[in-house]
């Protein structure tokens, strides 16, 4: 239950990591919804034809093909977050507007792009994954055995993300840069920080993540795409963000929670209430948190408030 | 001066309109078609058969409630992207009181589910505006979640407990028929009084004229009254709106609600006008056109019916071109984001150029000329962030 509580969270865990680079940064970006579906197509678009192409070289190093796949996802991703970028940073136009115009058009694209190259609108040929690995260390401890065989590897590379992230914005410059930018602006502008070009890294580095989170549903979780396989993780990584107080280690255990209530729908068969209502229950903790039922959170001060460099 | 301004009001969704084009164009050229072709094959489908007309009109219908719940909500610098939810829950309870209440003339029947179904929409859109004006809770995310809950709850209604029971041995998963009483009447024996003798035109029903008179309404009560005025005031300087004793959070609510109701009506047409039972399958994704509606009439209520006509219009012609000219249908959802890309962008360089002009103006002209104040509240429109 726990083991596939971790697997069920990574793809929240990672759009959430990408939430917070983004809004520390200022920009709230909706579209991490859409950013995960071309995530999820690109994936497993990008697998697929790998393995088509280069069947021997598959044949040698199996996991080439998935990793194609990751590219294709982060390069998609990045793709729409930039088009984010452009309209809200450049453009200074409303950041959920712009949010909700590109989850219409990631839907559109993958499906019109389903349909060009695999000829049905709505699913993709199956996938292979990542060979799974087990940790040397851990799987010596009887107690973490079912945890620490069989992982698969874009799972540990999720976690030391975490933490990875966690210290780029605690320690380096370019995290107090990127804070500085959403808390205040101006103040940063003053100081001689790009604020524009700061933002912009910090929408795209949450195509990246967001990708990644697609990428990670299609070819490590489902091993294909079909349409609506998101199920809106990317709004409730968003939710997981502000649970965890735009703090990458608090999204984490955010994550967790969310993911737990996912597992829960994967796991319960039989029980008194209509299977419906657990499938609703994430979206359901996802409103509690945000109400505040658990814990006020502290947004940063310029966060979705575009930023005018000149004087008008 | 202030009619070039106008003009150029009227151009900006127009250049947004054939930038969207323009893209779609590589797009189909991508694909090896000529987009020249395939815009002829869709103006041809859609505007010279009487059953597209029809069918466009149709569509019309919902869309222009789905647009008018979102610019409601966009006037109060409130985002509700819950039409979607909101209009789910809307129609099951319409098709409650239309299969299970028996016997009342229609007069009372009909005006019952319109009620339900408001209703409905209005207890869907409550919870996202209790929890942020009383938690805080920011109900962007709030409404898009409780869409999701709106989804797997219809589904389980529909799939069990108001399924229709003489179905039950069939792949159908629907709620039992409505009582005719609770059935919209068509539009044809008007329409034929009128002179338009269509065949088809018995497809469409008098929700379309009610949406129409809603939109006009809505235009009235928001320009021209005091609540309209203090919804202005709300959105534009809460602060001042708050100290002159108009209160924000009143306004915000009572708009909310609004909303709400309005994304009731959407499914409507379909169920009540045109199927007469709740299918498992019923007409989705409307409530996030009427985002798209709301953005491109820049949330004016009369503005919303070029706009609903709009989209309705590209409904049809993608299903006529991936029909006649085999270019998937796909490329119409994708025309229309980009649409909405380009309108937002557009729209904010144009208040960018005004806001220009207007300082230039102010520097030449003598200072005792006022600017033109009316297209500074038009065009700032929705770019401001609620608080």
């Amino acid at each position: 239950m726990i083991a596939s509580a971790i697997r069920v969270t990574m793809p929240i865990l990672l759009a959430a990591l990408g939430a917070v680079y983004s809004e520390r940064g200022g920009v709230v970006n909706i579209a991490l919804e859409g950013i995960m579906i071309v995530g999820t197509f690109f994936g497993a678009l990008g697998d697929y034809f790998f393995a088509q192409r280069f069947p021997g070289l598959t044949q040698a190093m199996p996991d080439l093909a998935p990793l194609a796949g990751v590219v294709a996802a982060i390069l998609a991703g990045v793709l729409i977050a930039l088009i984010h970028a452009l309209v809200t940073i450049t453009f200074r136009v409303d950041q959920i507007i712009s949010g909700v115009a590109l989850n219409l058009l990631a839907v559109g694209v993958a499906r019109f792009l389903n349909i060009q190259l695999f000829h049905v609108a709505t699913q993709s040929p199956s996938v292979r994954g990542f060979d799974p690995i087990d940790l040397p260390l851990l799987r010596a401890v009887p107690a973490l055995r079912p945890l620490a065989t069989g992982v698969s590897p874009m799972i540990i590379v999720a976690l030391i993300l975490v933490f990875f992230t966690h210290w780029v914005l605690l320690r380096t410059r370019f995290g107090i840069r990127l804070r500085a930018v959403g808390e205040n602006p101006l103040a940063a502008d003053t100081l001689g920080i790009n604020v524009y070009r700061m933002r912009y890294a910090g929408v795209i580095l949450s195509g990246v993540l967001a990708g990644l989170a697609g990428a990670y549903l299609a070819i490590e979780q489902a091993h294909l795409y079909f349409e609506g396989m998101t199920q809106g993780r990317g709004f409730i990584a968003l939710a997981a963000m502000i649970f965890g107080n735009w703090w990458p280690i608090g999204a984490m255990g955010a994550s967790f929670l969310f993911g737990y209530f996912d597992a829960l729908s994967l796991r319960v068969v039989r029980l008194p209430v209509p299977y419906e209502f657990i499938t609703a229950l994430p979206y359901i903790v996802s409103i509690l948190v945000l109400a505040g039922f658990v814990r006020r959170a502290q947004p940063p001060a310029a966060d979705g408030i575009p930023y005018v460099k000149e004087e008008e | 001066m202030k009619a070039r301004l106008y003009l150029l009001e009227i151009a900006t969704p127009l250049l947004a309109i054939l930038f969207g084009a323009a893209v779609a164009s590589l797009i189909i050229l991508a694909i090896g078609k000529n987009p020249l072709d395939v815009y002829a094959v869709m103006v041809q489908f859609s505007l010279t058969r009487p059953d597209s007309i029809v069918s466009i009109l149709f569509k019309t219908t919902p869309l222009i409630f789905a647009g008018l719940a979102v610019a409601v909500s966009f006037r109060a610098m409130l985002w509700n992207i819950g039409v979607e939810g909101q209009y789910y829950v809307g129609a099951v309870c319409a098709a409650y009181v239309g299969f299970a209440v028996r016997g009342l003339p229609a007069l009372l029947h009909l005006p019952l589910c319109l009620l339900a179904a408001a209703a409905g929409g209005m207890a869907w859109a409550f919870v996202p505006i209790a929890l942020k004006l009383r938690r805080g809770a920011h109900e962007v995310i709030t409404t898009i979640m409780m869409n999701y809950i709106a989804a797997a709850i219809i589904l389980y209604l529909i799939s069990d407990v108001l399924r229709d029971p003489t179905q039950l041995g069939t792949p159908r998963v629907r709620t039992p028929l409505f009582a005719p009483s609770a059935r919209v009447p068509s539009l044809g024996p008007f329409l034929g009084l009128l002179g338009v003798a269509v065949p088809e035109a018995g497809r469409l029903n008098w929700l379309l004229p009610v949406a129409l008179a809603t939109c006009v309404a809505l235009a009235f009560v928001l320009g021209r009254t005091r609540f309209g005025y203090e919804v202005r005031a709300v959105a534009f300087s809460p602060d001042a709106a708050e100290a002159a004793g108009i209160g924000n959070d009143r306004v915000r609510f009572l708009m909310f609600m609004l909303s709400g109701a309005l994304a009731g009506m959407v499914g409507l047409n379909d169920i009540l006008g045109f199927f007469g039972y709740l299918d498992i399958d019923f007409p989705k994704g409307l409530g996030f056109l009427g985002i798209s509606v709301a953005l491109l009439a820049k949330n004016n209520p009369l503005g919303v019916i070029p706009a609903a006509l709009l989209f309705a219009f590209l409904d049809r012609g993608a299903e006529g071109v991936q029909f006649f000219s085999q270019v998937p249908k796909e490329v119409i959802v994708i025309l229309q984001a980009l649409i909405i890309l380009a309108i937002v962008v557009a729209y904010e360089l144009l208040t960018r150029y005004i806001r220009g002009q207007r300082k230039r103006e102010a520097e030449s002209a003598p200072p005792l000329v006022p600017p033109t104040r009316r297209v500074s509240l038009d065009t700032a429109g929705v770019q401001e962030v609620p608080p």
